[in-house]
């Protein structure tokens, strides 16, 4: 592989604000209420005695995407930098990678009539050695993007800083999203 | 969390219910397909989706798409902005926007309009308020405006109008905290959240209310785990999630927490007593003001344990200097909010934490930093609009006389326009001139206004929408898009000065007119027109620049002007000692500390200090010259206190409209506890009313932990009534109409905690 991309989502520093929803609308013209992009809140414990829980839902471009597996026309597969994308010349919209998906990362394009996801923003800003639309957007920098092999890359030094959570790891998926959980507040 | 939960249950009867092929009239949809002329190219300009005026940047791709982030020129921002800001682009191409000038046809409220040249509407614009000058006097004029740019813009053109009669947004707003600040230390300060260590928040809600600079700087502080973050908030909001610890306290009781710190520390001796004795005055009567406020005496009234009290003013004690008490941005909690402001400033003062890091500071402007320097290092600018003085008294007697007397008289009592107009008391109100400004969703008792707008002859609004407001106008002027203008350039200034500017980054999409042009065509046609040095905005930055070309090229290239100014807080030595090595003639200012302490002698006071008492206020407001425990009720009587506030993705009431926001949350229904719900029946989703004195408003519940079982919240800025708003038009509840247009006590804060009942529909 010749880069080894890495999403980092600090729980800590997000503020669920949906400015990465919206920046990520613009950047990729996706539909009206679809979404390639959310962070859900959910306020847990019983009153006084809460914690808020920050979850990102994106894709998490797996090393071991089912759905570059399930696909039966190879319109989803896997970059040489090991992104996962979807051709969507090739896409029949059969819907397979939808279900096999565990991020629930997916959706129907419904003005297209294809399935699409985020791409990391790969071809309008990340082939330019620019950070994701959602990186760049952050109020909080709560993320950061960045190529693994470089030790000197923030996303890198901060990855050894903290402690990392890769999304659903038993599914063996190997997420190249990692989240820094949330340290405030009541847990669940 | 609501957003989520309002998208997913209301979302579709919205894009189900929609008629988007009915174009109104006037809209940008009833033009049908627009070609954009402009090139792909980065313009660097200043946002306006809400009034924080972030520097963006923006890139325009095949002409169409605006793509928005923040303007990275700007050190403190990045690259950087909110939902909001990024959502410009959908209301730039929003297909309801205004972009034709209307004339009302119907009766006043009606929604009836026909579509107007510029030439017909400004016509009609000026013979209309010649008119009511002819025939009333110019002060039968209201004006108000949203603050910035327009604010200034108009308050000028009501100067030269004639018109004393100028309000702005602060009333409804900021305006405790500033009067507090004004009496206590002459002018506004800002925090230095970067470098403190301890912060003690008071329902200051930066991660709801986005500033990008402040935003950030307060999520990096409660991310660190070396640093305390205390939230005080009726409500579990994203900042109290975020905190080391949060206290729900009762609605409205900030002042009496604050009483009991201010209490702790005089007991134990436990403040900066230096500071104290050297830049303030006063402090005797505030040690007699809180001398019975004990930690056991708030207990009752904020639910908060004495032991906490006891053990947070310690902590922060610790932390002095390098501890803020937050006063937060709108509070507005109870009729006594100037002496919570007022409480908490001292909080920050009793702490000896002004002009040092960690701390709270004077802006450093370009005035300042050159008088310090003794040498113009910043260029200096004109003002471009110019306020000649109006000999007439204002209707409210804000800084004249009467229980307004210390409110601003630049900015108004916004409460008391519908009394005066329905009263014709001073004198009788004919007109009224509204640029941005859309009280009958953002300001109490909307019912009251209404019927007050209805007794005028005249009313003209500049609105982008055709909001609430703007449907009661006679004229309505649609304003470009900040996208589609340029303007002056803006001041702004923390520990060192900066200047911004708006640039236009496409060209208007229908001949919209900024409100610059529409004012200077107003002031040409009524006569005066030589009020003003300049003709277009051209010549405005020009003039406002005294020529400086090179200033001028960087705010158009970069939309962003710093001077390399070395941060200065005048009592912290090294960072005066790099004052001084930059600027050599400023080392005469330096006192045998280090410090530029005479900056803390000579304020804008009445002493020239920092004002702990204020003998002018206690002279006119018993009571109220020191801070103290008065007029702490929020619930009038009924069970339950309404509050509210923003949400990350809309404004008090501009935005609910936009596309891409709507889109996130359309809905506002009101946080209840589950016990409270319990008792009334209720379960997530049911309809029930609020009900007070004032109104019976239908509303929906969301039912959550997040929020004591005494109190209620609404995001606000819902509850539209215009059905030209077609998306947010009758979704969710607008909490203003449940407010009561009595303000608090001597600032004329609009007071937005208010007493209600829940009713089962």
């Amino acid at each position: 592989m010749e880069k080894q991309y890495r999403l980092l989502y600090d729980e800590n520093l997000c503020i669920g604000c949906q400015a990465c929803s919206v920046a990520c609308r613009v950047e990729n013209s996706v539909p009206d209420d679809c979404y390639r992009v959310q962070v859900h809140m959910q306020t847990i414990g019983i009153f006084p005695h809460l914690g808020m829980n920050y979850e990102r839902l994106s894709c998490v471009m797996c090393e071991n995407p089912p759905c570059v597996s399930v696909c039966p026309t190879h319109a989803s597969f896997q970059s040489k930098d090991g992104l996962v994308h979807i051709d969507e010349r090739a896409c029949i919209t059969c819907k397979y990678c939808i279900l096999a998906c565990p991020y629930h990362a997916r959706f129907v394009n419904p003005i297209k009539n294809v399935v699409e996801k985020c791409t990391f923003c790969y071809e309008t800003r990340v082939s330019k050695e620019l950070n994701p639309a959602c990186v760049s957007i952050c109020p909080t920098e709560a993320l950061s993007f960045g190529d693994m092999h470089q030790s000197n890359a923030f996303v890198a030094q901060k990855s050894q800083k903290e402690v990392l959570l890769f999304p659903k790891a038993h599914l063996r998926t190997k997420p190249k999203v990692a989240f820094i959980p949330n340290r405030k507040g009541m847990k669940s | 969390m609501a957003y989520i939960q309002g998208r997913r249950d209301f979302l579709k009867i919205a894009t189900s219910s929609a008629t988007a092929t009915i174009f109104l009239p006037g809209s940008l949809g009833a033009l049908g397909e627009v070609a954009l002329k402009s090139e792909d190219k980065f313009i660097r300009s200043i946002c306006e989706m809400c009034s924080s005026r972030c520097p963006m940047e923006a890139r325009v791709v095949n002409g169409k798409t605006v793509l928005l982030q923040g303007n990275a020129f700007s050190k403190e921002m990045g690259t950087s902005l909110c939902a909001k800001g990024v959502a410009g682009s959908s209301q730039l191409y929003d297909t309801q926007r205004l972009v034709t000038p209307l004339i009302r046809v119907g009766k006043r409220g009606e929604n009836k309009w026909a579509e107007a040249s510029w030439e017909e509407a400004l016509s009609l614009v000026s013979t209309k308020l010649s008119a009511l000058k002819e025939r009333y006097g110019a002060k039968s004029v209201l004006f108000s405006s949203k603050t910035g740019e327009h604010y200034d813009l108009l308050r000028s053109f009501a100067s030269a109008f004639g018109s004393p009669n100028i309000f702005s947004h602060w009333s409804s707003c900021p305006i405790a905290i500033e009067s507090a600040f004004h009496h206590t230390f002459g002018e506004k300060l800002h925090r230095d959240f970067e470098n403190a260590t301890y912060i003690l928040n008071f329902g200051h809600n930066l991660f709801e209310g986005l500033d990008i600079p402040l935003t950030k700087a307060m999520a990096q502080f409660s991310a660190n785990v070396s640093k305390k973050l205390v939230v005080f908030d009726p409500r579990f909001s994203i900042m109290a999630s975020k905190a080391n610890e949060w206290y729900p306290m009762k609605a409205g009781s900030d002042l009496a927490f604050v009483l009991s710190l201010l209490h702790v520390w005089i007991r134990d001796g436990k403040y900066d007593k230096k500071f104290i004795e050297n830049y303030t005055i006063g402090f005797d009567k505030l040690a007699d003001s809180v001398k019975e406020k004990t930690p056991q005496w708030q207990q009752s009234l904020t639910g908060i344990d004495a032991k906490v009290v006891e053990r947070i003013a310690d902590e922060v004690y610790q932390a002095a200097p390098r501890c803020i008490i937050d006063w937060g941005h709108k509070a507005t909690t109870t009729k006594a909010e100037y002496q919570r402001s007022r409480a908490i400033l001292m909080a920050n003062i009793l702490m000896g934490n002004v002009e040092k890091e960690g701390g709270i500071y004077f802006a450093k402007s370009a005035e300042r930093v050159n008088a310090l320097a003794k040498e113009i290092v910043v260029p200096e600018l004109n003002n471009p609009y110019p306020r000649p003085h109006v000999n007439e008294p204002r209707i409210d007697g804000a800084g004249e006389v009467g229980k307004y007397r210390f409110v601003s008289k630049q900015h108004g009592a916004l409460t008391a326009i519908p009394d005066a107009i329905l009263s014709q008391k001073p004198y009788p109100i004919k007109g009224w001139f509204l640029t941005r400004h859309n009280p009958l969703v953002t300001l109490a008792n909307p019912q009251k206004i209404k019927e007050a707008m209805d007794e005028l002859e005249f009313i003209v609004v500049n609105d982008i929408y055709l909001s609430d407001t703007a449907m009661m106008a006679d004229v309505i002027l649609p304003e470009s898009t900040y996208l589609e203008r340029d303007e002056g350039i803006s001041k702004s200034a923390f520990k060192s000065p900066f200047y911004t500017m708006r640039n236009c980054i496409v060209e208007p999409l229908h001949q919209n007119k900024s409100a610059i042009e529409m004012m200077r065509d107003l002031a040409q046609r009524m006569g005066f027109g030589t009020h003003y040095a300049w003709k277009n905005i051209s010549e405005l930055r020009a003039y406002q620049a005294k020529g400086n070309v090179e200033l001028l090229q960087t705010l158009l290239m970069r939309g962003v002007a710093s001077f390399d100014v070395p941060p200065l807080l005048a009592l912290h030595a090294p960072s005066v000692e790099r004052f001084c090595e930059r600027y050599p003639k400023s080392r005469s200012w330096v006192d045998a500390q280090g410090l530029f302490s005479h900056f803390l002698e000579h304020l804008k006071t009445p002493s020239g200090k920092i004002e702990i008492y204020c003998e002018e206020v206690e002279h006119a407001f018993s009571g109220y010259g020191v801070t103290g425990a008065v007029d702490m009720d929020v619930t009038q009587g009924y069970p339950y206190v309404l509050t509210s506030g923003k949400s990350a993705v809309h404004t008090n009431g501009h935005t609910q409209n936009v596309p891409y926001l709507h889109m996130l949350l359309s809905d506002n229904p009101i946080w209840m506890h589950p016990s409270t719900a319990k008792a009334h029946g209720l379960k997530m989703g049911d309809t029930f009313y609020l009900q007070n004195a004032i109104a019976k408003e239908r509303a929906t519940v969301f039912i959550t932990e997040g929020i004591r079982p005494d109190t209620l919240f609404a995001y606000m800025g819902f509850g539209h009534d215009a059905p030209s708003l077609k998306r947010t038009h009758g979704k969710g509840m607008n909490p203003s109409k449940l407010l009561s247009l009595e303000s608090a006590t001597l600032c004329g804060a609009m007071i937005t905690n208010v007493g209600v009942n829940i009713i089962k529909a």
